[in-house]
């Protein structure tokens, strides 16, 4: 294992009103690694997701975020586990009336004491990391969808957070683009040791950036794999994981 | 050499000797200390005659992505004095992380030498003209496209789509109704009080009857409507419309054959221009009605004088008038309504920003039309 565990998820449930999505998963997510949440579509895995990041509010169950119960903390503490987070949505979930330079500079001036400047430095550096110098002045409505992913992202990392979290990084990408955020997403896991998040079910995904994986399943309700996906792939013997790594769709007859 | 007045503080401790400035970094380097580094690499810049400064971070647990500035500052502040600086005691990992920072501050700079953010005034200016000069071309022709095929559709109308048309009456005249009735009631209070102030001192109080009906029906009263109807329906529609283009439904429209004139901007065009002249006759009515009240209240005036009176004052041609310039005013603020919404592209903000268009210059276009009308009407007696 990379370090110690930074995530802990234990005995969680999740439901809506009656419909129960997820039931007494548990999983430990550690520091510095790249932690993928796969599982066919209506899994839960979003769901999951918006838990781990306190937007949904588990039945039942705990989330330890580097030691601390962010279900049950409140106040000024919940604000600092929530500051260990930067999370990256689907559509990148930038302020439409802001540029990029303003949407990522908004943590730093709400969340610091930084002068215009260092604060201007470090949006600067944050563009750069993610490949959109020069971009500053552009709103997200002037700039592609791979783009606009990529500036959500130096968003997210404006705090210097401790665990990055994606969600469906790839939808709505091309393939091109979709690999150069799979690298974008290795190179700063590499180089800043940040601890990665990511819920998607894209399969050329999991196996160019997963350290390691936990598949959920809709009918389980719940947790049916655990590990490294490339060894998965070939030795498990769940015939429910084996068939969406292998892409395999079974007919109800042979069901 | 100046020694300096302190040795330490919190976040990191020094020791001159010679002109070696050796300085050892004590706290996390983050975001959150920024502040404090900002204020000592400050007092350090003040220390006269070293030519070594060397920056210990071994003690270092904690830093983000403020280490790239502190270095940077650092960098500047001895460059400029010549001062030479070695950073000694990074973890490896400390190492790379800067170097990875570093990497993107280099890209920023050559970016930043290829995009010129800077802006002057002039060009603003000169963005400002261009961008007002292409809306109004853009307008004009869209205005061109619409009458165009209205006039082709006029021995065809089947083929405008009527089934948006009954609902869109409803909702840009029948529920208007309550607040344009309640708005010329107001302004027919409001001219009437005014008026009536005047009118006494010269003993000419029945002429408040002439004065309220002819200003009423003639200016406010189709004034009044049409600024209610642009700030409710105009907006409406460009908010519609808007949404349907941010979510790609006027691209799905136009995919399947659609005319977007035909099936979202003529209906909603002939239903404002029908709906806007009856509107205009309730505010008309509730604005004699308002007047007639002052009248009553504060000047010797009987029901029967006033509307005697407001029979001879009152022609056809100052009511026709008003309800040929509301059928106008209906066409310019559906048209403008329709086509800020058309413009929007991009997201919600967009939406925000075309909708408050269409209500300024829906409610221009209204006043700027009905100076020509007064020119027009003056000049052919009307």
């Amino acid at each position: 294992m990379p370090d110690s565990p930074i995530i802990q998820v234990r005995n969680l449930t999740i439901q809506y009103g009656s419909l129960v999505v997820l039931r007494d998963v548990s999983f430990d997510v550690y520091k510095g690694e790249i932690f993928v949440i796969l599982g066919g579509s209506g899994c839960g895995k979003s769901t999951l997701m918006k838990a781990i990041i306190g937007l949904v509010k588990p039945s039942a169950g705990s989330i330890i975020i580097d030691g601390a119960d962010f279900t049950s903390v409140r106040g000024s503490e919940r604000q600092a586990v929530l500051r260990k987070f930067g999370v990256l949505f689907q559509s990148g979930g930038l302020f439409a009336s802001m540029t990029l330079a303003e949407n990522v500079a908004l943590p730093l001036e709400t969340y610091t004491s930084l002068n215009n400047d260092r604060i201007m430095q470090l949006v600067d550096i944050k563009l750069a990391s993610v490949g959109l110098s020069g971009y500053q002045n552009f709103l997200p409505s002037e700039i592609s969808g791979g783009m606009r992913k990529r500036a959500g992202l130096a968003r997210a990392m404006a705090l210097d957070p401790h665990i990055l979290g994606f969600d469906e990084p790839s939808a709505g990408l091309d393939p091109i683009t979709s690999a150069a955020l799979d690298q974008l997403i290795i190179r700063l896991n590499e180089t800043l040791q940040t601890t990665m998040l990511v819920v998607t079910h894209e399969l050329d995904s999991i196996f160019a950036i997963a350290h390691r994986i936990i598949m959920l399943d809709r009918e389980v309700k719940g947790i049916i794999a655990e590990g490294d996906p490339r060894e998965l792939k070939e030795h498990s013997t769940d015939r429910r994981v084996l068939n969406f790594f292998n892409r395999v769709v079974e007919t109800s007859e042979e069901a | 050499m100046s020694t300096p007045a302190a040795a330490s503080n919190d976040y990191l401790s020094y020791s001159v000797e010679d002109t070696q400035l050796s300085l050892v970094l004590l706290k996390p380097i983050t975001v959150y200390t920024a502040g404090a580094y900002d204020e000592a690499a400050q007092s350090l810049s003040q220390m006269e005659g070293l030519t070594l400064l060397v920056a210990d971070f071994s003690k270092v647990r904690e830093y983000d992505s403020y280490l790239a500035v502190l270095v940077d500052l650092i960098d500047a502040a001895c460059g400029k004095r010549g001062i030479q600086v070695e950073y000694i005691g990074m973890s490896e990992s400390m190492e790379r992380f800067l170097a990875s920072l570093k990497a993107a501050d280099q890209a920023r700079n050559d970016a930043a030498a290829d995009v010129s953010a800077w802006r002057s005034s002039l060009e603003h200016i000169g963005e400002f003209t261009l961008r007002l000069g292409r809306d109004t071309r853009d307008f004009v022709e869209f205005f061109g496209e619409l009458v165009y095929k209205l006039l082709l559709l006029l021995p065809r109308p089947g083929l405008i789509r009527w089934k948006d048309f009954p609902f869109v009456f409803t909702r840009a005249g029948v529920d208007a109704v309550p607040i344009v009735v309640l708005i010329g009631f107001l302004i027919g209070l409001i001219i009437g009080y005014q008026g009536a102030v005047q009118l006494k001192q010269f003993g000419a109080d029945i002429y408040l009857a002439d004065m309220i009906g002819v200003s009423i029906t003639r200016e406010l009263g189709p004034l009044m409507t049409a600024i209610i109807v642009a700030g409710r329906s105009g907006a409406a529609f460009a908010a519609e419309i808007g949404t349907m283009k941010v979510s790609e439904e006027i691209d799905a429209l136009k995919s399947l054959g659609f005319d977007i004139m035909r099936f979202l901007v003529m209906p909603r065009v002939l239903a404002v221009m029908l709906a806007v002249p009856f509107l205009t006759l309730f505010a008309d009515v509730a604005g004699i009605l308002g007047g007639l009240l002052t009248g009553l209240m504060t000047l010797d005036l009987t029901l029967t004088g006033f509307f005697n009176q407001l029979q001879q004052a009152l022609t056809y041609s100052h009511v026709f008038s008003g309800v040929l310039k509301s059928v106008v005013f209906g066409f310019l603020i559906a048209t403008m309504g329709c086509f800020r919404g058309l413009q929007v592209f991009g997201g919600a903000e967009s939406v925000g920003k075309y909708t408050t268009a269409a209500v300024v210059s829906g409610i221009f276009l209204i006043i700027f039309v009905d100076a020509i009308f007064a020119f027009v009407f003056q000049v052919l007696d009307i």
